[in-house]
């Protein structure tokens, strides 16, 4: 075997491999990438990465100012909220409920939509048009209301809030699915399959979904974002995880008693929600126009 | 032409149809009492509470039961809150105005600030001015909007003091809710200071609107550009720049009308991000809004109020949605019915 | 640019200038006229007859009624209000009341008074609470939680009208607080004129919630959750007694300057009340920061530090006549043994709650007495952290390792318990120390006290704003057996003792004597421990400069008589 081939031509880099070239191009999508992993390996290691516990109180030391502040104390980067917990173990802890839970959300969301998305896409006549516009005007209920109705029936908590997200987030997955399957049953390469024979279930599997894990992981990033701000979003209006569950929602609404006090307990939650959605959005933009490159190639 | 009225009616009349439904199952899911979740009246004895079953017609069928339910709503009669005992029809009707009157000040800004700019960034694509535009409006959307309002009341209401950060109009003013839209209210009533009441008002929406209008914004620019960046990439631009059309003529025969088509249906996904943004913006400026009265209502397990509230959110929020469908499809009938434009 | 030209612009900006200001005063003029108040909730019902919470007598009993009699703010003496004057029997147990002519009851939309106040409405206002059989009596639940508490209906034997503005109340036993009870919050005078209409017109219930007072502002809207609204009363007694004064000479006698004095503090200077419902109290504190409110109630500990830091913020300070306090269930197993009790009052630390919680704007509660009364015994025994002994009793008493109770923390701040969730998550964690695992609960104001009254806690962090500076007004209703139905006593404690000393204690007008009996109240409740004392708050009350005449009053709800707005 060659240590290296001398003719560049025949490298084909497959169809990844070129989204990610053209994505290693943007400075901006990958710093992008590289704060969104920072926050994931935050997330998977937020017991070795932090000092303390993340619910223990400590009554000597409420409301440390952050380190950077004049009177405050290195050994609390962030400082501590108004129970004397470590803020910064807290941001730490509260990037894995946000963003762990905001993750299996979205995978629900993403294989019941797909699911539900092919059936509609596959579907004729009446049964299609019913389901297309039971789908649409769901689509339409604010994630909010539906919370708030979860909530009322199954009473307050994070998984609570999570279902309700998941169930907003499904038609979107559902739309996306089901415009895509439509527009692909209509081309050549499906018709060729089906007159070899393949079975509705084979034609998914074999064709579709190879075809569709690109727009996929697209819709996975965008509804990313919009989850980690509904369950934050939810926390804060404590509708959804309860105090004192490290979850960066809760964090901003316990630090708002002591905002004036203690400005960095809403400054730092804010950022760190702010900063997690940024990240995502930017890969997903980064994705998306890398994929556009691809294609319009 | 009358087929699609036809279909967009029916489609609208079923929609409600299983919202009511959804609203009528909600008072046997939520926890406590079926009869006081549905009426909202809370029996003092047996006798009160048999004649109220009677009434409401709970000792027969789930379909009949319904059905009295239906006309119940349709005549008005929506049942009584359980905090504030006042019919729940006066209540959504003084807090649904504001929340329309809110969302539209916000819909307005992003239509006049945001597609402009995102004509702009689209035509000038790639060049730095686009950059500075699309990089402002990927920060600004990534904004969760409770944070963002914080933002702004720290900023300008605590530090600089130049708006108020809580309601709709210094409570020193007494003005009739006529039209529930703050504005024309002020200037319908006959108090004294109307032209103070009515700065007044006006500082009252600037932040809260901007709050909402600002994310809203930000997702309009991105589609607006990317809208013209496609159609800026089509056959028929490159035709009309080898005929020799200047990049004006360009703009105003082709691209300007052809770029605003994909974005409609998107305004309509917009609507309902709207009204969420707007009822988590509510709860913090106090604004005495939908999302604000149904926040409360949550706290203090409304049932019946959650009930309504749910029932009069979602059917303004579809009415608006398929209004734009609707509109959507009368002036581009050619369209594939589920296309829609990507950001 | 000509030199016509500059000088015609600058005369232009000059007027402009000049209307700017010109409409800047006009505005500042118009505000001055009204004062809105953040309040932290919604009053359970415009008549504090019928609720002893702070939120109902702050939005009630000062703003749209007068009582017989008022405690002076800084004295705490009883001073004339409705009655001018009145009279003890020798055996202290009749009671005859001189009332004063030419008050006013207000005119509302709803209601217009044909005739002053007289005797009618003392004896009406009264017997809504005292009798059964009062027509009024079940109007809006029949619950009197303040009388009740007190026992005061059973005492009285019979409220006389002797004439026109002379009232004679007859008590079945003596009562030293008899006075002091008549001069609360919940003591006020109902129009009976207003009920005979609203009996007539078949809507009796109105009367609590379109309420007529004598008070110096007139109910004039409300809305759950945002605002209640209030206007001038301009027929207002104190204002008349006021011009009145002006007129007549001034060799007054200095009694008479010092009740004018009085007089002025309680009359209406603002065109409107208003009432901003802002139940987040750092909401609270920033919209008086930008002058959306001129004054706000309850503002939280640790805002403290920052109202003391702005210029244009006042924050006046007073110690508290209340108590905060964690009371067990005395009616569930296990914590009908005192010895469990003890056990867990032993396990928590009191000082570290009052660092954490109110962040040392309290002192320590050993009994339910504050420094401020009479009555307090600065050497009463006290509970100490010692998680040993806790351990120790609790085993004793057959208490397993890992048994599970629950804290009910209220959802409401109060002085006295500025933030009760944040003291039972401190709790729970002492009590894990001692192999307690405790739950916290918690529901919104009106139901979580639905459910209290209903006994369905284990434990509860609540507390007690008094009424008045007597002991008794403690002692009574947070202990007493009567308390229990009325939903006071959240120990639900009964003991037969307990109330003998009380009444012991009431049978005497001697303060050594009293004082000496509730020594005795300290020492047995130490023994039994059905709540652990754990703090007397100060009363802070945050206000903008521009507010004139506020002052914090010990007995009882917020006034804005006599406050005013300049500028």
């Amino acid at each position: 075997m060659p240590q290296f081939s001398l003719y560049e031509e025949e490298f084909h880099p497959s169809p990844w491999q070129r989204t990610w070239a053209s994505f290693k191009a943007s400075h901006i999508s990958m710093l992008g990438l590289i704060m969104l992993a920072l926050f994931v390996v935050c997330a998977l290691f937020a017991p070795l990465i932090t000092p303390y516990d993340a619910v223990e109180q400590n009554i000597d030391g409420l409301l440390i100012p952050p380190s950077w502040l004049a009177n405050g104390s290195i050994s609390h980067l962030f400082g501590t909220d108004a129970l004397g917990r470590d803020l910064f173990t807290r941001i730490i802890y509260g990037c894995r409920t946000t963003l762990g839970s905001a993750f299996i959300t979205v995978v629900l969301a993403l294989l019941v939509g797909v699911s539900l998305g092919t059936l509609a896409g596959m579907l004729r006549g009446v049964r299609s048009s019913v389901v297309n516009h039971l789908l649409d005007a769901l689509m339409a209920i604010p994630t909010l209301l539906i919370a708030i109705i979860i909530v009322a029936i199954l009473g307050t908590g994070l998984v609570n809030s999570m279902w309700a997200i998941t169930l907003a987030l499904i038609p979107q997955f559902v739309h996306h699915t089901r415009s895509f399957v439509r527009a692909e049953m209509k081309k050549d390469y499906i018709v060729a399959s089906t007159l070899d024979g393949a079975s509705k279930w084979q034609l998914f599997v074999h064709s579709i979904l190879p075809n569709m894990t690109e727009m996929l992981v697209v819709q996975g990033t965008l509804a990313l974002s919009i989850a980690v701000i509904d369950i934050s979003a939810l926390g804060f209006l404590n509708l959804g995880a309860q105090s004192p569950l490290p979850e960066l929602g809760v964090i901003l609404a316990d630090g708002l008693d002591v905002a004036y006090l203690a400005p960095w307990n809403v400054a730092v939650p804010g950022m760190t929600i702010f900063f997690i959605v940024l990240s995502i959005n930017i890969v997903g933009d980064g994705l998306r126009s890398s994929l556009r490159k691809r294609v319009s190639h | 032409m009358i087929q699609i009225l036809v279909r967009y009616c029916t489609l609208f009349v079923l929609t409600l149809l299983v919202l009511t439904i959804i609203s009528f199952s909600l008072a046997y899911l939520f926890p406590g009492d079926t009869l006081e979740n549905l009426t909202g009246l809370v029996p003092q004895n047996e006798i009160q509470r048999a004649a109220l079953e009677k009434q409401f017609k709970l000792d027969q069928s789930y379909v009949i039961q319904f059905i009295y339910y239906v006309g119940n709503l349709l005549t008005g009669d929506w049942g009584y809150s359980f905090t504030s005992g006042l019919p729940l029809r006066e209540e959504v009707g003084i807090a649904m105005p504001a929340t329309i009157e809110l969302a539209t000040y916000a819909m307005l800004m992003a239509l006049f600030i945001g597609i402009p700019l995102g004509y702009y960034a689209g035509i000038r694509c790639y060049s730095t001015s686009d950059h500075l535009i699309n990089s402002t409006s990927i920060t600004t959307y990534s904004f969760p909007v409770f944070w963002f309002a914080l933002l702004l009341i720290l900023i300008f209401s605590l530090q600089l003091d130049v708006a108020p950060l809580s309601g709709r109009i210094s409570l020193i003013y007494d003005i009739e809710p006529v039209t529930g839209f703050i504005l024309f209210d002020v200037l319908l009533s006959d108090i004294e200071n109307k032209s103070l009441a009515f700065k007044d008002a006006l500082s009252h929406l600037a932040l809260p609107t901007f709050a909402i209008g600002a994310i809203t914004t930000a997702s309009m620019i991105r589609i607006t550009r990317r809208s013209v960046i496609d159609v800026k990439h089509r056959p028929y631009i490159a035709a009309a720049l080898s005929r020799g059309l200047s990049s004006w003529q360009i703009f105003f025969r082709h691209i300007l009308r052809n770029a605003l088509l994909p974005i409609l249906p998107l305004m309509a996904i917009q609507i309902t991000t709207l009204i969420t943004n707007a009822m988590i913006v509510e709860t913090l400026f106090s604004w005495p809004g939908i999302g604000n009265w149904l926040i409360q209502a949550i706290y203090q397990r409304d049932y019946p109020a959650l009930r309504i509230g749910m029932m009069a959110v979602s059917t303004v929020v579809i009415t608006l949605t398929i209004l734009v469908d609707l509109f959507n499809r009368m002036i581009d009938p050619s369209r594939e019915k589920y296309e829609r434009a990507t950001v | 640019m000509s030199h016509g030209l500059v000088k015609r612009l600058s005369l232009c900006i000059c007027t402009a200038l000049l209307v700017a200001s010109c409409a800047k005063q006009n505005k500042q003029a118009f505000y001055n006229t009204g004062i809105i108040y953040c309040s932290e909730s919604n009053p359970v019902t415009f008549n504090p007859q019928l609720d002893t919470s702070s939120t109902t007598s702050d939005a009630t009993s000062h703003q749209l009624y007068d009582r017989l009699l008022d405690f002076d703010p800084n004295s705490g003496r009883i001073v004339p209000s409705l009655a001018s004057s009145w009279l003890v029997s020798d055996d202290g147990l009749t009671y005859a009341f001189q009332l004063r002519k030419d008050v006013w009851f207000h005119t509302t939309n709803y209601f217009k008074p044909t005739r002053n106040f007289n005797a009618d409405d003392v004896i009406f206002s009264i017997n809504r609470w005292r009798l059964r059989s009062h027509p009024y009596h079940y109007v809006s639940g029949g619950r009197y939680p303040y009388f009740e508490s007190i026992g005061l209906a059973q005492n009285i034997a019979s409220v006389e009208r002797v004439n026109g503005y002379r009232v004679e109340i007859t008590l079945k036993r003596r009562d030293s607080s008899f006075l002091s009870n008549l001069a609360t919050d919940f003591a006020v005078i109902l129009s009976e004129e207003y009920a005979a209409q609203l009996a007539e017109a078949g809507t009796p219930s109105k009367i609590d919630e379109l309420p007529v007072g004598t008070g110096p502002f007139k109910f004039n809207s409300y809305r759950k959750d945002h605002f209640i609204k209030y206007l001038r009363h301009d027929n207002y007694w104190r204002t008349q007694a006021l011009e009145e004064d002006d007129n007549s000479d001034s060799n007054l006698t200095s009694e008479l300057q010092s009740l004018s004095q009085q007089q002025k503090l309680e009359a209406p200077l603002v065109d409107q009340l208003i009432f901003d419902i802002t139940p987040r109290s750092s909401l609270r504190l920033a919209k008086l920061m930008t002058g959306e409110c001129d004054a706000t109630a309850f503002p939280a500990q640790t805002e403290l530090e920052v109202i003391r830091t702005e210029d244009d913020l006042t924050l006046a300070e007073k110690p508290g006549l209340n108590i905060g306090f964690w009371a067990f269930n005395t009616q569930r197993p296990p914590f009908d043994n005192p010895d469990v009790r003890r056990a867990l009052a032993a396990a928590i630390d009191k000082n570290t709650l009052l660092e954490a919680v109110y962040f040392d704007s309290a002192t320590r509660a050993k009994t339910l007495l504050p420094a401020a009364s009479w009555a307090f015994q600065n050497d009463a025994d006290d509970t100490a952290y010692n998680p040993v002994l806790a351990r120790k009793l609790l085993a004793d008493a057959g208490v397993a390792p890992g048994f599970s109770m629950t804290i009910w923390a209220m959802p409401v701040e109060r002085a006295y318990n500025p933030n009760a969730t944040k003291m039972a998550e401190l709790i729970q964690r002492y009590l894990r120390d001692v192999g307690v695992e405790a739950t916290i609960v918690s529901y919104d104001w009106t139901t979580f006290r639905r459910h209290l009254q209903e006994g369905l806690h284990d434990s509860v962090l609540i507390g007690w704003s008094a009424d008045n500076g007597d002991p008794d007004n403690f002692y009574r209703p947070l202990l007493s057996c009567g308390a229990i139905p009325s939903g006071t006593n959240r120990a639900m404690w009964c003991n037969d003792d307990y109330d003998k000393l009380l009444n012991q204690a009431l049978q005497t007008d001697d303060i050594e004597e009293r004082t000496a009996i509730y020594r005795q109240v300290n020492r047995l409740l130490y023994e039994r421990l059905p709540l652990v004392p754990i703090a007397h708050a100060y009363r802070y009350q945050a206000y903008r400069n521009e507010l004139e005449g506020m002052t914090i009053n010990p007995f009882g709800g917020v006034r804005f008589g006599g406050v005013e707005k300049t500028l």
